[in-house]
């Protein structure tokens, strides 16, 4: 991995040491170096000479009929369509699709040759005037045929230095803190630079004093408090929070309560909305299906836990692309987070775009959320405005073609063990006293079952393991999951190197493959079905031998189909292949179809205390081996699942079908330098590009985070495209502050909530709201930050802070969600929204199970993204269908009644004291006389519940100000 | 000009200013859209033309970008696939090679697998109408209609499954997350009675479509733009007052939110925001008066109901379909910008059963869909016409994509087919009596004149007066459009 400053000095000297440096066109280079194709190596030299002489004839042949038939479109001049063809490297590079204009040795995938020889007149090239001739066709045809392969990333020189000349793409800068005005000509007397200010202050002020700009003054305590609970943890104070604040006089009153907030758990409940935006977090697989994923979840404690803890960015990036590889697996749910397609067909170009298409979401999401760069725009053709080819994006799809969406099994944890080990001995041990009542000492294991069955064994040496079916229930027998555990560890899994054979296969059926045996997933889906009626056997080999204990199998997990289950087998394992014990089987079980009797304890015999004694005991018993079963699941999580990396090509247009040259996984060649080849496993390819991502040297991460920390405060941020820093993006306002900021975030080992602290401790924050009508005319949409601009909560703070003005919202944190839907589970699901709301219903919206397509019925429509695809700034638009659902919904009437009745319960009915106490829960502050007179008014009336619904309603609790 | 000419100069200079406020919300489309037509973006054919939005009226209506022969638009979409071979696409050689074996299908592997035999229609096809255009009788209703109508034989999708299918059809995109035709024209175009929702989507009596919301999401616009559901059995969630409280108690609750409000605006003078979430209760309340009135079919006459069959005691789900049928045109008269009508829903059942997705047994499966699309969608568009509002309202009849010419290797039904379907036009601005475009001798791929999702939404917006390479927004480092980066306007068939 390399971080490539040379590009961003000087292209002069290549960084790979070239083959052949044959430098007959050097002199006209645009970059002035010379005109290399960096060839491949461990050539014998009889290569070296035949490179040589090809480019002899590029040279004296080919680039003369270039040089006469193309270069007035195609020349070192002109680049139409974004082809040249005066060197090499150009050729080599292609034009705007994308496509080199040859591909070695093969005319039949060239595309230069594809476009001379056409028949087709709309296709020819050249467009106008004669085809080439015969001749010259023959004499480029032999010179195509004769390349020599090249290595498949392109040379240093053909990265094009001006494309480079672009702020976001330089070094960041080390801007020093302005301290005085001098620098401006047009200072007007009144403007001076507090020199004490918060380094922020001054970069602000000094733009604001160029535009004739003042900073307004600084906000009273209460809006203060207000604006920074809503802004961090997205509730209001409580009326009490905010006399406190009011009343505190020490010096670093504001200070002390910004570290109070930022150390407050909701401010990651607040915060993490925000990645989960940007990450296109979501519950359901989206499309047509839209089923949902119970497990999910952990990925936004996750994401919740990160910010709380302020785990530093670096890491958090990291772990989310490779997580896997640094003991946090749930972090990886990020790399699946997105869509997913799950209609299966034979049809195998639709199955090739849908997984061309899960890819794009992986590419495309790491570009714009982690750098700023809208690499899914060079999907199929070279990028319009950056300099991102095609090569480089399917060079980034190489690094995630490993990457597969679905469930994951966690390894259990190590308190988790322990307490399991500690529980089996208790249940022992109650099981030991309890044994002499034992109604029926002569138990028989219970029959199987189509969704799990369970084989327990003393601890075992195995180098193979053997699964005979001997009988079923009807038709070929169908397993969907082979377990073997070693500790607790399902040492099955094909991931950790086992393999797998069995007797035969049922054809014809994706769904049903040997390799679903030992996949880790569940159900129909990935299940295994032998190729003979009634019997069939897997056979398991693991890397080395391993000590087992326990086995679990099942027909469909997933409880949905009732056939095809093993009613007879045996279970043997061998550490020779040679010897084979047999270590389970249905001969001790109950037959097929029969009930468990439980185990019967008879204490009828004894005393009344003492029967009360020993009944007690049974109930624990009970107990303990509930809390057993409860911990010995093994909990999943939707993240990513990780697979040997296939070869991955460049597609000619993004079409799945039109496969061209392979493509190394690396990251986009202007930027860097992942150093890999092809035979980088997926996890290295993932480790490589997250560390280059997070690099103190790439000149992206740094800035794209500050910039959507500030936006977040703000509302906008010095970038307004927040995804886009490159060319087509819009340059940000105060350059020098952004990469004051991002060089503060690296000098503090990536904390986020220092660059918070910074933030929120300026002036420029705390600024007053007021318009005024001089800055309105210069500058109303607050470039220049003369004010702090109010704007309308989100989604999840309206609902949220309703909930807490309320006194019912459920602060408890993490955990699955709850629904806004009743789910209608056919094939494709059908979500309907809820009418009735409880409790359940009252935690943070945060923890509202996040379903695509289908909104909350009352808040979805304030432009709360689906998570259909990464969001980095919401819309914030105003229509009538938000004001009907705040206004009539049963949800907003019941919190209005609860508000109303709480008001009441609190105040001993008083009027006056209601109307002053909704104003606090409410606006955070006292109502003047004469609102509480139009109240008292309109309550006498009206009612308090009428009331409240239309305090709920209004604008001064939904802005943050 | 060359990408980084046009970038480095005045272009991007001001695509920065009016980004600069694009993320302050409506107000700021309102500033950028004033910039472009005070020329300041210059006048460049390929530059943006961005819509005019007053905060306080996000719903006015908006000027197009050139005259626009339709005002308004509804667009029936038959969901699940409906079969051209089995409706408007007569091909005498699939009658005359029915039973053999389609050249090259026994290696085509399509949605659900291998290929039978080719099949012909179990429905015959007359001439129909003063054209004679041939019409199979499943459709007989329609068939009366050709006369008015301009098919397009051509068209071609780009995924054989349903739900990236309707993405593609309603958004342009096959992934999710895209906006909708109807709110992009929303965007652009306002609506004609801002006391209506701009844009409303009637899914079928049986359920939501396999797309489901994306069919009229708002995607990465505004949410205001996205389509408001509901049908004659349906009513808007959350439109009716509260039944417990009285009406004015309603009014005088809000008069009194208004009046807070009011109190807070006085000290953020002219902050547009504010001000429009003010007129979103006013709006608001004059939509819970106009939608009773449009959405109450007691005063059609016994006639109309007739027409469309909404009196149809024995087929419910006609009369049911009938009945939105009715409300569909009840809100294109009042001025309603954009409609979209739904036949066929998957929550009831998928593969044929509620929908036109006949695999297994087309026969039978669309003697229950034919009888109730044709005779409700036919009168539609004979009530428009009769009514003269087929002049300046533009129907558009579609499906995802179109049905194999074989029946499935052991079934009797057809497989999803991308390559080749049929969609019509009706009213404002298309030629009629006109067929445009073919598909090949067995009605499987679309040969002459092809016609891609792209062109056909090109087409739509041409005749609404928009330029669909000017009608933009800008997400995530690209100024998105309805058509992608392709879409040519169908000139062809332009009256």
């Amino acid at each position: 991995m390399s971080f490539p400053e040379r590009v961003l000095v000087t292209a002069a000297l290549p960084l790979l040491t070239l083959v052949f440096p044959i430098g007959l066109f050097a002199q006209e280079d645009r970059l002035g170096g010379t005109a290399d194709v960096t060839v491949a190596e461990d050539q014998p030299g009889t290569a070296q000479a035949i490179s040589a002489q090809w480019h002899e004839v590029f040279a004296s042949t080919v680039r003369p009929i270039f040089e006469a038939r193309c270069f007035d479109c195609h020349g070192p001049d002109s680049h139409e369509s974004g082809l040249q063809l005066h060197s090499l490297n150009a050729i080599r590079k292609g034009g705007d699709s994308g496509e080199p204009a040859i591909l070695p040795a093969d005319t039949n995938r060239s595309h230069m040759f594809h476009l001379i020889t056409t028949s087709d007149p709309n296709e020819r090239m050249p467009p106008d005037g004669e085809p080439l001739s015969e001749g010259e066709i023959a004499a480029i045809e032999s010179w195509i045929k004769t390349a020599p392969p090249w290595k498949s990333t392109l040379s240093e020189t053909s990265i094009d230095h001006e494309e480079l000349d672009h702020w976001s793409f330089k070094p960041l800068t080390s801007p020093s803190v302005p301290h005085s005005l001098d620098a401006i000509a047009n200072t007007s007397p009144d403007v001076s630079l507090n020199t004490t200010a918060n380094p922020i202050d001054c970069f602000i002020q000094l733009r604001l004093a160029e535009q004739g700009l003042t900073h307004n003054p600084i906000a009273s305590k209460r809006i203060l408090i207000r604006r920074l609970y809503l802004d961090l943890l997205g509730i209001p104070p409580t009326a009490s929070q905010v006399e406190s604040f009011e009343n505190d006089r020490s010096v670093d009153a504001y200070e002390r309560l910004v570290d109070s907030l930022l150390a407050n758990p909701a401010y990651g409940e607040r915060w993490g909305r925000y990645w989960l935006d940007l990450v296109r977090f979501a519950e359901t697989d989206g499309y047509e299906t839209n089923r949902e994923r119970p497990n999910a979840w952990p990925f936004r404690d996750y994401v919740i836990e990160s910010l709380n803890n302020d785990k530093p960015f670096d890491q958090f990036l990291r772990e989310q692309l490779a997580g896997d590889q640094m003991g946090v697996p749930v972090a990886t749910g990020y790399l699946v987070a997105g869509t997913r397609d799950i209609v299966k067909s034979p049809d195998i170009v639709l199955t090739k775009t849908q997984r061309q298409n899960e890819l794009d979401d992986m590419i495309n999401t790491t570009g714009t959320a982690m750098l700023g760069l809208t690499l899914g725009c060079a999907r199929c053709h070279n990028h319009k405005f950056d300099p991102v080819t095609q090569s480089d994006y399917y060079a980034l799809q190489a690094v995630f073609t490993g990457v597969q969406h679905g469930e994951r099994q966690l390894p259990l944890s190590n308190e988790r063990r322990q307490r399991i080990e500690q529980l089996k001995s208790s249940i022992e041990e109650v099981e030991g006293r309890l044994a002499g009542f034992k109604s029926d000492a002569d138990s028989v294991r219970p029959a199987v079952v189509f969704t799990k069955n369970t084989e327990t064994f003393q601890p075992t040496k195995a180098r193979f393991l053997k699964f005979t079916v001997l009988e079923t229930t009807g038709a070929e027998p169908c397993i969907d999951e082979l377990e073997v555990f070693a500790n607790d560890q399902n040492v099955a899994l094909a991931t950790l190197g086992t393999k797998v054979e069995s007797s035969g296969n049922l054809p014809g059926f994706p769904i049903h493959q040997l390799a679903h045996i030992n996949d880790g997933k569940y159900g129909n889906e990935f299940s295994w079905i032998s190729n003979s009626s009634g019997t069939g056997w897997v056979k398991l080999s693991f890397p080395q031998v391993v000590e087992i204990d326990g086995i679990a199998w099942g027909r469909d997990r997933n409880g949905r189909y009732s056939d095809r289950l093993a009613t007879k087998y045996k279970i043997e394992v061998s550490t020779d292949h040679e010897h084979w014990n047999v270590i389970a089987s249905s001969d001790d079980r109950l037959p097929f179809g029969q009930e468990t009797p439980s185990v019967k304890y008879d204490f009828d015999q004894l005393p009344p205390a003492e029967k009360a004694f020993w009944e007690k005991q049974l109930d624990q018993l009970q107990m303990l081996k509930r809390q057993l079963e409860e911990l010995q699941k093994t909990p999943s999580v939707y993240a990513g699942n990780f697979s040997t990396p296939e070869p991955t090509f460049r597609l000619f247009r993004g079409d799945p079908m039109a496969a061209r040259e392979q493509v190394d996984p690396n990251t986009v060649e202007f930027l860097g330098d992942l150093q890999l080849d092809e035979s980088a496993t997926d996890a290295q390819r993932r480790v490589s590009l997250a560390e280059w991502i997070t690099d103190v040297k790439n000149p992206l991460t740094a800035r794209v985070i500050v910039n959507r920390l500030w936006q977040h405060h703000f509302g906008n941020g010095f970038v307004p495209t927040p995804s886009d820093f490159g060319k087509a993006g819009v340059e940000p306002s105060h350059p020098q502050l952004l990469d004051y900021l991002a060089n503060t975030l690296l000098e503090n080992k990536w904390s986020l909530k220092s660059i918070h602290r910074e933030i929120l401790l300026s002036a420029t924050y705390q600024q007053s709201s007021e318009p005024n009508a001089n800055a309105m005319e210069v500058d109303s949409g607050n470039k220049w930050l003369w004010r702090f601009a109010p704007r309308r909560l989100e989604a999840e703070a309206i609902r949220d802070s309703i909930l807490a003005v309320t006194g019912v919202l459920d602060s408890s944190m993490g955990g699955p969600g709850f629904s806004a839907f009743e789910v209608e589970l056919e094939n494709v699901r059908h979500y309907h929204p809820k009418s009735n709301y409880g409790p359940d219903d009252w935690r943070r919206m945060i923890y509202m199970t996040k379903v695509r397509q289908e909104q909350d019925s009352v808040f979805g429509i304030f432009d709360c993204p689906d998570g259909s695809t990464t969001v980095p700034a919401r819309n914030r638009s105003t229509t009538p269908l938000q004001s009907l659902n705040l206004f009539n919904s049963p949800f907003m009437l019941q919190q209005a009644k609860i508000l109303a009745d709480s008001l009441v319960r609190e105040t001993n009915e008083n009027l006056e004291s209601q109307i002053v106490m909704a104003y606090w829960r409410c606006y955070s502050r006292s109502p003047q006389r004469e609102e509480i007179e139009l109240a008292e008014k309109f309550v006498a009336e009206y009612g308090l519940e009428a009331f409240c619904r239309a305090m709920l309603n209004s604008n001064e609790f939904l802005f943050i100000q | 000009m060359s990408v980084e000419q046009n970038l480095k100069g005045r272009f991007l200079l001001e695509r920065r200013d009016f980004l600069g406020h694009l993320a302050t919300g409506l107000g700021g489309i309102a500033l950028s859209s004033l910039f472009a037509n005070q020329g300041l973006l210059g006048n460049d054919q390929a530059s943006p033309i961005d819509p005019v939005i007053e905060p306080q009226r996000p719903f006015a209506a908006r000027p197009s970008h050139f005259p626009a022969r339709a005002k308004r638009v509804v667009v029936i979409f038959c969901s699940g696939a409906c079969s051209q071979l089995d409706t408007f696409d007569f091909k005498p050689d699939l009658i005359k090679r029915h039973g053999q074996p389609m050249p090259g299908a026994d290696s085509l592997v399509t949605f659900q697998g291998q290929q039978g035999n080719l099949t012909q229609s179990p429905w015959q096809f007359r001439p129909r109408g003063e054209c004679g255009k041939m019409v199979s009788d499943l459709v007989p209703r329609l068939g009366d209609l050709v006369d008015d109508l301009c098919f397009i034989h051509s068209l071609k999708g780009k995924t054989n499954t349903h739900g990236p299918g309707e993405n593609y059809m309603s958004t342009g995109f096959t992934l999710d997350g895209f906006p909708s035709m109807g709110s992009w024209v929303t965007y652009a175009l306002g609506t004609e009675n801002e006391n209506l929702p701009s844009f409303v989507a009637i899914p079928d009596p049986r359920g939501t479509p396999q797309s489901s919301v994306n069919n009229w999401g708002s995607g990465f616009l505004p949410a205001a733009f996205q389509g408001t559901d509901f049908n004659s059995d349906k009513p808007i969630r959350n439109f009716r007052r509260p039944e417990n409280l009285s009406a004015d108690r309603d009014a005088a609750t809000r008069e009194f939110l208004q009046q807070l409000n009011r109190r807070h605006l006085q000290r953020f003078p002219g902050d547009s925001e504010l001000a429009a979430r003010i007129s979103s209760y006013e709006l608001a309340a004059k939509m819970q008066l106009s939608i009773p009135d449009v959405t109450d079919l007691s005063t059609e006459n016994a006639a109309t109901l007739k027409l469309y069959g909404a009196d149809d005691t024995q087929n419910s789900l006609k009369a049911a379909y009938a009945r939105n049928c009715i409300l569909a045109r009840r809100l294109l008269e009042q001025g309603v910008r954009f409609v979209q009508l739904f036949n066929g829903a998957y929550q009831t059942g998928g593969e044929g059963v509620s929908n036109w997705d006949g695999h297994k047994s087309i026969k039978s499966q669309y003697d229950v869909h034919g009888p109730v699309m044709d005779g409700p969608t036919a009168a539609l568009v004979q009530d428009l016409k009769q009514r003269g509002l087929l002049e300046d309202t533009l129907v558009v009849w579609c499906t995802e994509f179109g049905r194999m010419p074989t029946f499935q290797a052991g079934a009797s039904g057809r497989d999803h087919n991308p390559e080749g379907f049929t969609c019509w036009l009706a009213g404002a601005g298309v030629k009629t009596p006109f067929s445009y475009g073919a598909t090949d001798e067995f009605g499987y791929k679309a040969v002459e004149d092809i016609v891609t999702v792209h062109d056909f939404h090109a087409t739509i917006l041409h005749l609404l007066g928009l330029d669909h390479k000017r009608l933009t927004y800008y997400h995530n480092g690209l100024r998105r459009r309805l058509t992608d980066v392709e879409g040519e306007v169908v000139k062809g068939i332009l009256a």
